[in-house]
Formats: structure tokens, C-alpha cells, sequence
């Protein structure tokens, strides 16, 4: 199956739609012996009739089966009620050959993030639910999932990405389209290939670069993803359809690392100190090499808070570095984190690993950053590493976790994961949205640590830390009930990328 | 439509990953991997393809009470006739599924090869942390 996916045309901008690109577009829709097209949303700029009706006539001349769903520029002005009576149905599922494609609106009218909704999300699930015997599964809708590089900072990311990423991720959809960001990228995430388009027609690019769309070919075995550049360039993407599944074979353990966060302690109501101290004892017995603390450290940034901090996880025997959240920050914490704690950017090494804490906090706030020149020189720093084994960890989220709203992930996440996946470090551990959660990412390990002893916590199976074993052959990421020492397996993957 | 929970196909809720050992490990060596990652069950495999199952019950029953050496094989004692479920197939059948055969695990298949495992305890969390969170009605 071949499908053309393009993106944000705009047609209707004065300034920025520029109508040869998108003829030059559906020329190659119409002459590539494509299966379906799929227009990833912002056909207009305004959502204004005149510019419907402009885009109406350009999409009577595309001849292949074409599906398109609205942006956050259709819905300006009222433009969703236009938007079904020129286009057609924002929200549905259309079946064509042995593929389920799936699109849902991810519109809030008059403004630009993104959110689907609890009843649109019911429609999305029976959609799957109703054709789960079909052997392609594809999902399209206009705001991203996952983060995208050189787009700026990640303001308009679905609200409830986290649980949209698990359903689609748990349901083994195939491919994710989507658009908004006027900026083409691929990630794996599992056994689903997220792809955005850039813009096909508008002259409003990111980073220099321009319009492009994407040509995908998809079978039983194999998928491939082409970004086409309107100056020529071509770049493909193979990913694999199927991972390992069965797990034979596990070689000597390299590593042992307890990853937890958000302990939160204190005197306050907010410290669960029972859940604290029995995840205390289990850490005692797995005798990990390393405790990874992801932030979240103490309630509050307080003399006090700080001091039964050091009491409490001075009881710790293997090595302990922390990566402080805002809260570990706020007051006089920062004075406090360095006396406890020694550096922001604390690392762990040995022979065959190493692993580099990314401060990610802001003073006074909630939200994270790296930055363009933090980034830099932490990808500089893992790229001259010959340890066998690489990580980085910090408190800020590089995915989107289910149960939360998406607020905190990293603010250039974007940049981070693409450069992350890039470098191909091995795992990447992070501790906000205080549920627990791990998937992998091209090859990259990405670990979300739950809370281990706070009240505020998201799971229904209570408060928990990860332990994250590595093999020489394969990465294991389990969460450990605090209270009752349990584990349950989070994720498992294979280790191809051994330096 | 509001769909109940036991209609839902198991799809998103199976363990997509198998620990295993191979087929000529020992009995021993199968508890010691359930051991290490504190599970009540191993596949026993060879490569890719699953030829045996072994739970916490069938150690008890087959090794201990029988007084069975724990260093012959563990193909000696491991089920091979391996009760399976489509990974479509819906929560509701795979309870019956259970229920009829008595067995508190299940493995799940793939255009026939086994990829999977489904526990009677992840059929209990189902009922335990909704999918998603009401994050807005629209």
C-alpha cells in the first residue's frame, strides 16, 4: 500500500500559501499510483469560506482516494462548521484494502493546542476495537504525539497525548500521521512509526528548510518512509515491523539501576514515609550499582525538609546522584541541593557505563528547559563516552505519559529526543507526571520513574520506583511496588547497539 | 457506544514480551529466570519459537511434591499443549478460556506464533486503572 501524506497547505494566506507548490503536489498524487492521500490538517489559513472554497476546488482535481482532517487554522472563525460542509467529516474511519485508517479531530475551536476528547477518544477506540482483525492500522490526526525537532518549544502538543500514545501504542497501530509543525520527522516508538509532515505549501518553514511531504509504503513486512523536499532532497526511513518478543537469552548483568523520583520528603502530609521507608528496604535487597533519584526529592526547598532528606537517603548504600526538579529548587533549595547533594549536573561512571544527569529545572517554576547550549554541550560530552553502556537522566518528560496532562514535558523535548535517538544512548531516565512508564524510542530506552512516596501520584497500583536491569543482550524496565516490594514488567528490549 | 471492558479484544493489555530459557535448560534454571524477574511463569524456547510453558503450580506439583531432580531438564516437566488465544480475540473469551481449562495464564497469539502472555491477574487490572482519564468531554 503507498500512501502520499501531505500537510499544512494553507491555502487562503496571502503571504505564505504558495498554490504551485500544492499543484506540483497533487500532480504526484495523481500520477504516483498512490493508494490513498492523507491531509494531515491546516488545508486553510483562516477558516474562512473563501479560502474553503479554494481549497475545495484544489482537492476536486485530486483523482486518488484522499482523506483530510482539520488544523488549528480550519478551526479559526467558526471554520469547523465550513470545514464538513466544503471537505467533509472531521471525525471517522475510512477502510481501504487491508488497512483501517482512522482520523479524529484534534481541534479546540479558536485556539491552538490540540486535546481528543473523552467522547472522541470512545470513537477512536471502537474504530479499533470494531477492525482489530486488520492487518494495518493507521491513525491520523493534525496536532503531534511526540515531540518534533527544530519547531520551537513544545506549546501545542495534545493535551492528553499520554493516553492517545498508549492506546495507539498498546493497540499496535502502524503508523501515526500527523502535522502542525511544519517540520517532517520519524520516530519509532514501539511497533508505531509516528511520522509528521512538513508543509506542502506554505512558504512559512522552520529552521530554513523547505515545503516537503511524505510517500510511505506499507505491507505485512515492511514499512518505509520518504520526505520529499520541494528543491529535490529525498530522505528514507525503513523501520522494522516486527521487534523481539521472546527473550531466551539475557547474558551476565552489566547494570542494576534503582530510578526513582518524587519522594517528597518531609514532615508535611504530602511524604508517605511507610511507602518510603519499606521501598528503602527493597532497594537494600535488589543491591542495585546505582540509585538514579529523578527529582522530586523534597517537598519543599526547606532547611528542614533538606536535612531529613540527607538523614533518609543516607540510609542508601549504592551510590546515589540526583537531577533536582523546581520543587527541589524553589526557596532556598538551591543553596540546600548543593550542600545534600553536590552538583545539578551529577554523572555516574565505571568501566562499561556512564550516565549524565541533565539539570532541567527552572527557579520558581514548574516547566523544564535544557536549551540550545545545555543540549549541545551534553550530546558533545556522550558522543566522546566509550563506555559500552550510555544514559542520561532528568526530571522532565522527553515523552508524553499516559494519565496526565501534557504539561510536563521538556520544553525543547523535541530537539532532546530527536537528538537523543540520534546519538543512540541507550536510556534515558525521567521523573515528573508521577506515573510510572517505559517504551523505547528508535533505540533508546525511555524511562518514567511513578512517585515513590508522594501523595500525589497517578497509578492505580500505588507508589513505585523502576528498576532498570541491563544485560549484555537485553534492557529490562520493571516497576517495584514501594509499599509491597512487588514487581511488574514495564518493558523489554533487545540490545543491538553495543558501542 | 459505551463498550463493557470484558468486549474489549486483549490486544492492548497482553505482556508483549516472553521471558524465556531455552529448551535445554534445567528445571533449576527455570525457577532461578522466574527468580530474577519475579514471575510465575516461564516460556521454554528455542530461538524465536515457543515449544514449552512452566508456571509456580507445575514446579510445586511436578518437582517438589514428586520429589523430581531439579537438574534434569526442563523439558522433562514443561506443558506442550500449549492453551493459546488470538491477540483479537475479547477479554470475555479468554476469562471463559481460563475458566474452563482452570489455568491462570494464557499465551497469546500472532498470525498463529506466539508472541505473548496474558495473566488472570492483568484480566483483574483491567477493572483496576481506566485507559484513559477523563481529560475533557469534547
Amino acid at each position: 500500500m503507498r500512501i502520499l501524506h501531505f500537510s499544512d497547505t494553507h491555502v487562503g494566506s496571502e503571504r505564505y500559501f504558495e498554490e504551485k507548490r500544492l499543484l506540483e503536489v497533487i500532480d504526484t498524487i495523481n500520477t504516483g499510483k498512490f493508494d490513498l492521500a492523507i491531509h494531515t490538517g491546516d488545508i486553510t489559513d483562516e477558516g474562512q469560506r473563501d479560502e474553503y472554497e479554494r481549497a475545495k476546488a484544489f482537492i476536486d482535481a485530486i483523482t486518488t482516494p484522499l482523506i483530510v482532517l482539520p488544523g488549528n487554522h480550519d478551526g479559526r472563525s467558526g471554520g469547523l462548521a465550513l470545514f464538513e460542509q466544503y471537505i467533509g467529516p472531521s471525525d471517522g474511519y475510512r477502510l481501504v484494502g487491508d488497512a483501517l485508517v482512522v482520523f479524529a479531530s484534534s481541534i479546540i475551536a479558536d485556539s491552538n493546542a490540540g486535546r481528543i476528547g473523552r467522547v472522541r477518544f470512545d470513537l477512536l477506540k471502537d474504530a479499533i476495537y470494531d477492525h482489530a482483525s486488520m492487518s494495518i492500522k493507521i491513525f491520523c490526526t493534525h496536532h503531534h504525539i511526540l515531540p518534533v525537532p527544530s519547531s520551537g518549544r513544545e506549546r501545542n502538543v495534545l493535551e492528553n497525548a499520554g493516553d492517545i500514545l498508549d492506546l495507539i501504542v498498546n493497540s499496535d497501530v502502524d503508523l501515526v500521521l500527523m502535522g502542525h509543525r511544519h517540520f517532517p520527522n520519524v520516530h519509532r516508538m514501539e511497533r508505531t512509526v509516528f511520522i509528521n509532515a512538513g508543509t506542502a505549501s506554505s512558504s512559512k518553514t522552520r529552521y530554513g528548510d523547505v515545503q516537503s511531504h511524505n510517500e510511505i509504503t506499507i505491507d505485512r513486512r515492511r514499512r518505509r518512509v520518504s520526505t520529499i523536499r520541494s528543491d529535490g532532497r529525498r530522505d528514507d526511513v525503513d523501520v522494522p515491523k516486527r521487534s523481539r518478543t521472546v527473550f531466551t537469552s539475557f547474558g551476565a548483568r552489566v547494570l542494576r539501576i534503582v530510578h526513582m523520583a518524587n519522594s517528597f520528603i518531609s514532615e508535611s502530609r504530602l511524604f508517605l514515609e511507610t511507602r518510603f521507608q519499606n521501598a528503602l528496604e527493597s532497594i537494600r535487597e535488589l543491591e542495585a550499582d546505582v540509585v538514579v533519584h529523578c527529582g522530586g526529592v523534597v517537598a519543599e526547598g526547606t532547611q528542614a525538609d533538606y536535612e531529613r532528606a540527607v538523614e533518609l537517603l543516607g540510609e542508601i548504600d549504592p551510590p546515589l546522584v540526583v537531577s533536582p526538579s523546581g520543587r527541589d529548587m524553589n526557596y532556598l533549595g538551591y543553596e540546600l541541593f548543593a550542600r545534600s547533594f553536590g552538583s545539578v549536573d551529577p554523572s555516574y561512571e565505571t568501566d562499561r557505563v556512564y550516565l549524565q544527569g541533565v539539570a532541567s529545572f527552572q527557579y520558581d517554576s514548574t516547566t523544564g528547559v535544557v536549551g540550545r547550549t545545555g543540549r549541545a554541550r551534553v550530546f558533545e560530552q556522550l558522543r566522546d563516552v566509550e563506555q559500552e553502556f550510555t544514559g542520561i537522566f532528568l526530571h522532565h518528560n522527553l515523552v508524553p505519559v499516559p494519565h496526565s496532562r501534557n504539561k510536563a514535558l521538556l520544553e525543547d523535548a523535541g530537539d532532546f529526543l530527536r537528538e537523543l535517538v540520534d546519538s543512540k544512548v541507550d536510556i534515558a531516565l525521567t521523573g515528573t507526571s508521577s506515573h510510572p512508564h517505559a517504551a523505547q524510542v528508535g533505540s533508546t530506552v525511555i524511562s518514567n520513574a511513578g512517585s515513590v512516596s508522594s501523595i500525589y501520584q497517578r497509578s492505580a497500583y500505588g507508589n513505585s520506583f523502576n528498576l532498570v536491569d541491563v544485560y549484555e543482550k537485553a534492557i529490562a524496565v520493571s516497576e517495584i511496588s514501594s509499599m509491597w516490594g512487588s514487581r511488574r514488567l514495564l518493558g523489554m528490549w533487545e540490545r543491538r547497539s553495543q558501542r | 457506544m459505551n463498550r463493557s471492558k470484558s468486549q474489549i479484544p486483549i490486544r492492548e493489555y497482553v505482556t508483549k514480551k516472553l521471558i524465556a530459557v531455552g529448551a535445554d535448560a534445567s528445571i533449576r534454571e527455570a525457577a532461578r529466570r522466574m527468580v530474577q524477574f519475579d514471575i510465575s511463569s516461564v516460556v521454554i524456547g528455542n530461538n524465536d519459537s515457543v515449544v514449552g510453558f512452566l508456571t509456580d503450580a507445575d514446579l510445586k506439583s511436578r518437582v517438589v511434591a514428586a520429589g523430581l531432580d531439579a537438574s534434569r531438564p526442563v523439558s522433562d516437566i514443561m506443558t506442550t499443549d500449549l492453551i493459546t488465544a488470538d491477540i483479537d480475540a475479547a477479554v470475555e473469551e479468554v476469562m471463559e478460556l481460563m475458566a474452563r481449562h482452570r489455568i491462570k495464564h494464557v499465551l497469546v497469539t500472532e498470525q498463529d506464533e506466539i508472541i505473548g502472555i496474558m495473566t488472570l491477574r492483568d484480566l483483574v487490572n483491567i477493572e483496576r486503572q481506566k485507559l484513559e482519564t477523563f481529560i475533557a468531554r469534547e
